[in-house]
Formats: C-alpha cells, sequence, structure tokens
C-alpha cells in the first residue's frame, strides 16, 4: 500500500494523540515504581506493521535524507543498520512469504540508564540527561570515537567520509520533549508499537501486557537489565535473538566497570607521593651512612 | 671590518650548536647517507598522506569502519608508544628515587626517549582524532571525569610537560644556559616522583579504556586486570627499549660518548636485564591468575587460544629465562637480542588486545590500510631523526665539561 | 565474557590460591638462579687464594728457604748449594742476567750477595748464609734463563762453604714453615694484585710471569724488592708500605 508523507503524518498523529490519551491512563492503574529513571520508549513489535512512518518522521526533525525506498516494500530485503544520517531503521525478520512469521523491529539508540558512550566520552560530549535522553555536544566532540568502542548496540555512528566530523545518533528529540511533545518517532507511530512516557510506568505496563498474554510474548523486557538498564523497551512474541537482539549485552551497567580503576586514582594520587619519597630518604640515607663509613667524600667515577 | 665582526658572531652560534660546527655545504652533504635516503623516502610518501588525510578524512584513508572505530594508529601509535616510552620513569626512578648511580649513563637517553615518545604519541593521536582542534575541549573546560580516556588525556599532558622539564637540562647545557639548567636540575626529584605518579596512572589506564568491552573482546584477553598486565608490561618495555637503545646508541653515536667516562654498559644491561626477567617471571604468572579468573582455559584449545599461548610462552616466559640466562652467565649480547625480542613482545600484546582480541569475532574483521601503515612508520621515522638530532648536538650520550658534577 | 556461576566460582578461586602459592614456591629457586653466578668470578678465579700456595709455587722438601726468596741446600758438612725460588721468577720475569760474587768472595747471611738484571734494572737479593762462595755456576752467565727455569735444579747460583750452617738453618724455613710462609707471601701478593688486575682475563689460575709489572708497571722493580726485601735504605720506598722484611718466622 503506498501511502504519501502527509498521510502518513496524518495517521500518525491521530494515533499518536490516541496513544498518548490511552498511555496515561493504562498506567496510572498499575503500582507506580518509586523513583522515575526518566523518560522511556516502550518498543512492542507485536504491533509494529513496518510502515516506517517513524523513519520518514526522524528523517524530517533531524533535517536528514528522505528513508530509502519510501513506501518500497523492498527495502526489507536487506537488512539495514543506522547510519551518520540514518538515525533510525525498521527491519523485518522472518519469511516474508509466510505472513504470520513476519515481525518489524525498530532500532536506534537505546538511551541507556547508565550509558557506556556517556561514561566514555572524556569531553563529556554525550551526556546523560535527568529527562532521560543521552545527548549529543557537537561542539565538544574530538572525535576519538570512544564511545563508539563503548556502545554494546554499536550506535554511535561516525561521519567518516568528512575532514570535520561528527558522531550521529538519535537524540530521543530532546527538545521535544522539553517542549512538552512526545519524540517525532512515537508521535508519528500509527499502530501503537511505540508508546513513550516515564520508564518507571513503561517497565510495569511492559510486565503487564506479558501477565496478561503469557503465552503470547517473551517472558522477558529487553532493555530491563540489558547494559544495567535502556530507557527504550522491547517486549516481542518471538525469541528476541531471532528478531536480531544482541543476547551478549553486559547485565551490569558498564560505567560500573571502569568504577573500579578509576577509582583507583585518588588511592595513587595520595599514596604514591610519600611512598616514593619514603624510598627516595632511605636511599639517600644509605648513601650517607655508606659515604659517612668510608669516611671520604663520594667522588665521581664515570 | 666592523660589520663583518657583527655578521660572524651570530653565523658561528648556529655552526656551532645546528650544524655541529660544520660549513653549511659540508653537512649539507654529510646528509648523504643511505639511511636518511630511507628515511627520505618514507617522509615523502608519508607526509602527503597525512596531508590527505586531514583533508579528506579518515574514511578516505583508513579501513576503520562503524564497527571498528579504533586501529593501527590508537593500537600501534598511542599504546605501543606509550608502552615503549615507559623506560624515561623506569630509569628515572632508578636513579633518582632508588638511588642507583650506577644506571646514570643510561638515564638521560631514556628520559630522551621516554620524552620523544610521547611527543609523538600525541601526534599520532592528533593524526586519529576525528576533530583533533578539539584536543583542549577536555582539558580546559568540558571534563568527561566518568571516563578512562579523560584520565588519560590529563596525566598524558602533564606528563608530557614533565618529560620536558626532566629532558631541558640537557637542552640548557647545550644552550649554555646556566642558571636556568641549575634551576630545571632542582626539579628533578619532584619531577621523577610526579612522573611515577602519572605513569602508573596512565599506563594502567590504557589498558582500563578496555574495560567496557566484555562482550567484544575475546575471553582469553579481556580481564578486570588489564590495567595491571598493561602497566606491567609497560615497565618491561621501558627495560627492554632502554637496553635496546642504549646498545644501538652506544655503536651508532659512537662519536658523542665521552672517550674517559668509561660507561660500564655491559654491566647496566646485566643489571637491567635481571630487572627484565624478575619482572617477567611476574607477569607471567599475573596473567595465569588472570585466566583462572576468567576461567577461559577450555578456549586455549582454539585457533586463537593457539595464539595466546605462544604471546604467553614466547613472549614473556621464553624471553624470562634469556635473561636470567643471560644475566647469570654474563652474555650481554643474548641479553640484547632477547630486550629486542620483549620489546616486540609488548607490542604483540597491546596489539592483540587493540586489533586482534577487541571486535574478533565481528564479521568484517580489521585490517589496517597501507596508508595507515604508512602513516604510523612515517611517524616513527620523524622521531627516530629527531631523537639523532638530539643525540648528535646534546648532552645525552655524554656530559656536557662544563657541568660535570658528582651525583 | 565467559558467563560466570557462583557454583564454578570457588573452583576457580581455588585454582587461583595455587598458581599464587606455585608462584612464590617457584620464585625462590628463580631469584637465586638469576643472581647467582655459575663459577666463581674468572677474576677471583685467577687470582684467588690457592688452598696451597704450593699451587703457585713448588717449594721442594728438603730445602731450606730465607724470606728473601733464596734456597739452601746442604751438601756437605759445610757446603750448601745457593740459588733463587721460583717465585723469583714469577715476580719479574725471566732475569736478563745475574750479577753473581767471584768466587773467594765473603757472603752473609741476610745481607745482600748477588743481583739479578732484569729489563735494565738491578735488584738485590739476600744471602741465605754466611760464609765463603767456593763454586759459581757458570751456566747462569751462559744462560741466566736457568735459573728461571729450573730453579732448584741446574739453576742453582752459588756453592758456598760455611762453617755455620747449622746455625745459618736455624734462621731458615723448611717443611711446614715454609708453606706457611709461602702461603702469607701469595696472601700478599693476592691482595696487591686484586685491584690492579681488576677484570682478569678467562683462562684459568695460573699466575704469568712478571707479576710485579703488572702491578706497578713503572716501579715493578720497587715492588720486587719489597718481596726480595732488599728495598733501599738510603732513601724510604717510594710509596710502598713497610715491607715484612726480617720477618723470621
Amino acid at each position: 500500500m503506498e501511502l504519501s508523507r502527509r498521510k502518513f503524518l496524518k495517521l500518525a498523529g491521530a494515533a499518536g494523540a490516541a496513544g498518548a490519551a490511552l498511555a496515561p491512563g493504562a498506567v496510572h492503574a498499575s503500582t507506580a515504581i518509586a523513583s522515575s529513571r526518566g523518560c522511556g520508549l516502550l518498543i512492542d513489535t507485536t504491533r509494529c506493521v513496518g510502515c516506517r512512518a517513524c523513519e520518514a518522521a526522524c528523517s524530517e526533525k533531524n533535517a536528514l535524507p528522505e528513508p530509502a525506498l519510501a513506501g518500497d516494500a523492498r527495502v526489507f530485503d536487506v537488512k539495514r543498520t543506522i547510519a551518520p544520517r540514518v538515525y533510525t531503521v525498521v527491519n523485518r525478520y522472518g519469511d516474508p512469504k509466510n505472513a504470520a512469521s513476519v515481525r518489524y523491529v525498530k532500532t536506534q539508540c537505546m538511551h541507556c540508564v547508565e550509558p557506556a558512550c556517556a561514561a566514555a566520552c572524556p569531553a563529556k560530549a554525550l551526556e546523560k540527561t535527568a529527562a532521560g535522553p543521552v545527548v549529543y555536544h557537537q561542539e565538544r566532540c574530538l572525535g576519538c570515537r570512544y564511545c563508539m568502542v563503548a556502545c554494546p548496540f554499536g550506535v554511535p555512528q561516525f561521519e567518516y567520509d568528512t575532514a570535520a566530523p561528527y558522531i550521529r545518533k538519535c537524540s530521543f528529540c530532546a527538545d521535544r520533549q522539553a517542549a512538552g511533545q512526545l519524540p517525532a518517532c512515537a508521535d508519528a507511530c500509527p499502530s501503537g508499537a511505540l508508546q513513550f512516557g516515564d520508564r518507571a510506568q513503561l517497565l510495569e505496563e511492559a510486565r503487564t501486557r506479558i501477565y496478561q498474554h503469557p503465552d503470547k510474548y517473551v517472558h522477558h523486557v529487553y532493555g530491563e537489565t540489558e547494559a544495567g538498564g535502556t530507557s527504550v523497551l522491547y517486549v516481542t512474541d518471538v525469541p528476541f535473538e531471532r528478531l536480531g537482539f544482541r543476547a551478549d549485552v553486559a547485565t551490569t551497567s558498564y560505567p560500573a566497570m571502569t568504577q573500579t580503576a578509576l577509582s583507583a586514582v585518588p588511592f595513587v594520587l595520595t599514596l604514591w607521593p610519600p611512598v616514593l619519597m619514603g624510598l627516595y630518604a632511605i636511599s639517600k640515607r644509605r648513601e650517607a651512612v655508606s659515604r659517612g663509613a668510608t669516611g671520604e667524600s663520594e667522588s665521581h667515577h664515570e | 671590518m666592523n660589520s663583518t665582526s657583527l655578521r660572524v658572531a651570530p653565523r658561528a652560534w648556529i655552526f656551532d650548536k645546528v650544524l655541529m660546527g660544520m660549513a653549511p655545504d659540508a653537512y649539507v652533504r654529510s646528509l648523504f647517507t643511505p639511511f636518511n635516503l630511507v628515511a627520505a623516502l618514507i617522509l615523502a610518501a608519508g607526509v602527503p598522506a597525512i596531508i590527505y588525510r586531514f583533508a579528506y578524512g579518515l574514511g578516505a584513508v583508513t579501513n576503520l569502519s562503524q564497527v571498528n572505530p579504533w586501529g593501527l594508529w590508537i593500537g600501534l601509535d598511542v599504546l605501543c608508544g606509550v608502552a615503549l616510552a615507559a623506560g624515561g620513569f623506569t630509569l628515572a626512578a632508578t636513579v633518582y628515587i632508588f638511588g642507583l648511580k650506577e644506571y646514570h649513563a643510561v638515564v638521560r637517553p631514556a628520559v630522551l626517549t621516554g620524552f620523544l615518545g610521547y611527543v609523538f604519541v600525541v601526534i599520532g593521536l592528533l593524526v586519529d582524532l576525528g576533530r583533533p582542534w578539539k584536543l583542549p575541549v577536555p582539558i580546559v573546560y568540558s571534563f568527561g571525569t566518568t571516563s578512562v580516556m579523560f584520565e588519560v588525556a590529563w596525566c598524558v599532558c602533564l606528563y608530557n610537560f614533565v618529560l620536558f622539564l626532566e629532558f631541558l637540562p640537557a637542552a640548557l647545557e647545550w644552550l649554555g644556559l646556566r642558571k636556568a639548567r641549575e634551576w630545571a636540575m632542582r626539579l628533578t626529584i619532584g619531577l621523577t616522583v610526579f612522573g611515577v605518579m602519572l605513569s602508573t596512572l596512565h599506563q594502567s589506564s590504557l589498558g582500563a579504556l578496555f574495560l567496557l568491552t566484555p562482550e567484544k573482546m575475546h575471553p582469553l584477553w579481556y580481564s578486570p586486570f588489564i590495567p595491571i598486565y598493561f602497566f606491567v608490561s609497560a615497565l618491561i618495555a621501558g627495560l627492554g627499549m632502554v637496553i635496546f637503545e642504549s646498545s644501538l646508541s652506544h655503536r651508532l653515536f659512537r662519536s658523542q660518548l665521552d672517550p674517559h667516562a668509561h660507561v660500564d654498559l655491559d654491566r647496566i644491561t646485566l643489571g637491567l636485564g635481571k630487572a627484565a626477567s624478575i619482572l617477567l617471571f611476574a607477569y607471567f604468572f599475573i596473567r595465569l591468575q588472570g585466566l583462572a579468573d576468567s576461567q577461559a582455559w577450555a578456549l586455549l584449545n582454539t585457533p586463537c587460544g593457539h595464539w595466546y599461548l605462544f604471546e604467553m610462552f614466547g613472549f614473556i616466559l621464553l624471553p624470562c629465562f634469556l635473561f636470567a640466562y643471560g644475566v647469570r652467565h654474563r652474555k650481554t649480547t643474548l641479553v640484547r637480542v632477547t630486550a629486542a625480542w620483549t620489546v616486540l613482545g609488548v607490542v604483540v600484546y597491546r596489539l592483540n588486545v587493540s586489533i586482534v582480541a577487541f571486535n574478533w569475532n565481528v564479521a568484517t574483521p580489521y585490517v589496517p590500510s597501507w596508508i595507515e601503515i604508512l602513516t604510523s612508520v612515517t611517524i616513527i621515522t620523524i622521531g627516530v631523526l629527531t631523537f639523532r638530532w638530539i643525540v648528535n648536538r646534546m648532552p645525552i650520550l655524554r656530559e656536557h665539561p662544563a657541568y660535570r658534577e658528582a651525583h | 565474557m565467559i558467563p560466570h556461576d557462583f557454583l564454578t566460582l570457588h573452583t576457580a578461586k581455588t585454582v587461583e590460591y595455587l598458581i599464587a602459592v606455585s608462584y612464590l614456591l617457584l620464585f625462590i629457586p628463580f631469584w637465586r638462579f638469576v643472581n647467582a653466578r655459575p663459577k666463581p668470578d674468572a677474576a677471583a678465579a685467577a687470582v684467588a687464594r690457592p688452598a696451597a700456595a704450593t699451587q703457585w709455587f713448588t717449594l721442594p722438601e728438603g730445602l731450606f728457604y730465607h724470606p728473601g726468596h733464596a734456597w739452601l741446600r746442604v751438601e756437605g758438612p759445610d757446603t750448601v748449594a745457593v740459588g733463587v725460588d721460583e717465585f723469583v721468577g714469577k715476580l719479574v720475569g725471566a732475569p736478563s742476567a745475574f750479577r753473581l760474587p767471584r768466587v773467594g768472595a765473603a757472603v752473609v747471611q741476610g745481607e745482600p750477595a748477588w743481583s739479578l738484571v732484569v729489563d735494565g734494572r738491578s735488584i738485590d737479593m739476600l744471602s741465605p748464609v754466611e760464609g765463603t762462595v767456593v763454586a759459581v755456576n757458570d751456566a747462569i752467565a751462559e744462560s741466566p734463563s736457568l735459573a728461571h727455569q729450573q730453579p732448584y735444579a741446574d739453576g742453582w747460583l752459588l756453592k758456598v762453604r760455611s762453617a755455620k750452617v747449622a746455625s745459618s738453618l736455624k734462621q731458615l724455613l723448611t717443611g711446614r714453615l715454609a708453606r706457611r710462609w709461602i702461603e702469607d707471601v701469595a696472601e700478599r701478593l693476592h691482595g696487591d694484585l686484586t685491584p690492579a688486575l681488576g677484570r682478569v682475563s678467562e683462562d684459568g689460575g695460573v699466575l704469568v710471569d712478571g707479576l710485579a709489572r703488572v702491578l706497578q708497571p713503572d716501579t715493578w722493580d720497587d715492588v720486587a724488592r719489597r718481596f726480595l726485601l732488599t728495598e733501599q735504605r738510603a732513601d724510604s720506598a717510594a710509596g710502598a708500605p713497610a715491607s715484612q722484611g726480617g720477618h723470621h718466622a
């Protein structure tokens, strides 16, 4: 079915409004988690129809090129990854000839609760905000690419093709959120696959869905503990590994892995000087003693 | 008459200091040696390549990708460069803190190797950074204090300064600035302590960079103890480099040696070799501990495992025993050859961690492009040429006659 | 990263302890291996105290030795043969000539009786006996090196008739006393040699001739006189510590 972009957005707007109206109601009914961890995005792959309205909305909001093969289902024949000018992609999994097996999965920055990239960045160019999004301050970036090394999801994309490169990734539409709006993708989604809200509440929502449909959903919310918890949460009815999700992501936060090493720094700074000066004093004393014993001033032999 | 004498005085200074007392045409003629020819070819190809890299970006010259963000320039120029420059703080501590004066003859070359090593590490880093003009950002106003790389950046920045000040007395002696040189010498012990502290931090932190990559690095090399491995291997590399560099320098720069100051290089070599042997012994066992901790024994029977075993036995345990044997039987040539092999072993280790083991299981493994290799070789060549330039002019291998003093 | 299981943790920690303990145990022999020398330092070997100084110098039994390194052999009730011991040759090398007293000359025990000439320098030696020279070894005049090659046999220097053989002998060293004396000499020589030789060649402990020249290339004759107890008494020995001259066992 071919939809024009404007029609998409109209539908998306309607769906988004409906979704936004629904979400708070559904959430209030559940037990609230004590501390909120900022915003979140719940992606239910059972509801995603592969319309790619999210891709279109994202590229428009971020002034990126239009998504490839817009409206053409052949785009799903090859798996796509995010790129410096593509902040989110939707991929198809399963056999296209068997409609029941087809699932669509949207990929983008996971906006981790304790992001490896923000912990890794020496210039704080990638920064975790209290509201939730991990934002990028391009004027601080050195282009060292340590964030790319650190991110377990391979999210930060580097502009290799230019002499003045930046890192590019989804910003969770932090500016739209600050203005009280939904992220562009969540706003555009017509099927309710993308649900934006408070992370803790979305986690409850996800668990509720699983609990209410135990035979349908896989009993795991991807992003609950992955990388120590991410803002973007996924629920599926097909095992996650079959949908291209990385299964080897650690369940502890990545910054915690370097904290032991970093916490040694103040100790080295404090203990090394007295230890080294003590050794120096000992060696000086031994020199003085041996000089005194021989009764001659140290002469220069070499 | 007056005008000619005025003109002669400043020219003479340049002749004496820079041209080593030769007339300009004689100096230029003396430059035509085989080594210089090779170096000139390397620079003729490498410098334009570096300019091209800055003009067209990293994608145009490297095989780096979104999946493989780090390559040869980080693995070799930065990680190995810093390890090989570790002789600076090691020898400075040996001579000035532990008071082992018999190594005094090699402390200045070691500090020079360290200083130039770090300068060219920074140059290599500037070539690798996507936005090198932003290098001052984490130093001056935006502090990513949760980042290990932030700590590395600060330590390397400060340590460059420390090394420069440690090297400064030799330069000041060369320039004849006595008072400044006296002032600089007074800083020695403080600089040495500061330098040991900074080196401990950043040598280990370069390893700690990889703590964030548990699922991206091969389990045999990934360990929470990587920082310790990097620090100990840096000590070993530093000692190996001092042995290697001193034996080369005493051969190539024989004219710079003071014929009256008999330097017992054999004794120094054996002493350093003994220290390296003991460190290698301990290093082998702490690597074993890491294996036990990660419970990765089963992986030893894979191709990667075989390579790991080769690294352990060929580049750690073997030089350990060769050093021990050479020291015990006073075979200085064996110690020197082993030192070169050991330095190679540390290079292999760091390349293993950063290129071979990191991202070992991605679909498109990283292989350096020829421009990356050429760039690294060019940077190393410029470093060697700078080393030679300084050693040929400044009191590094010898003492300046005006500044001979008891130590 | 290999996922860890608490159940396997126990084994892993045990293995780590075992590795640590093995390392500590292995460290001791390793340290000793690196620090030890396979054989005593070559220099020390060359100049080491020999187990018996007789390894360095032969002191044949049956001879009597004067502290000035002359030997005496009783040949008849009042006749003795006199020569120089092996030490002299080792000390100064093969002499180019001997200046021997004429037949009929008188010699006094403990007084200079003859001299040897090495490298143009003349060094006196003390007589071990008092008496009259009755024979001089002509072969020595022909080839002075005979005294160096066969000091105790064909290299004899003088035959002396003495009325005081018995009392002379009392002042001389023989047997165990002679061996103690030569060990003492070797000790002094070792003490003088070690700083001078420094790093010595690696070939065994055989002393080469002309040791005095090793000790003092310029004033080796003073050194020789110090050992042969014939230092110039007119002017004090240049820089040399007082000899143990006249010390009889």
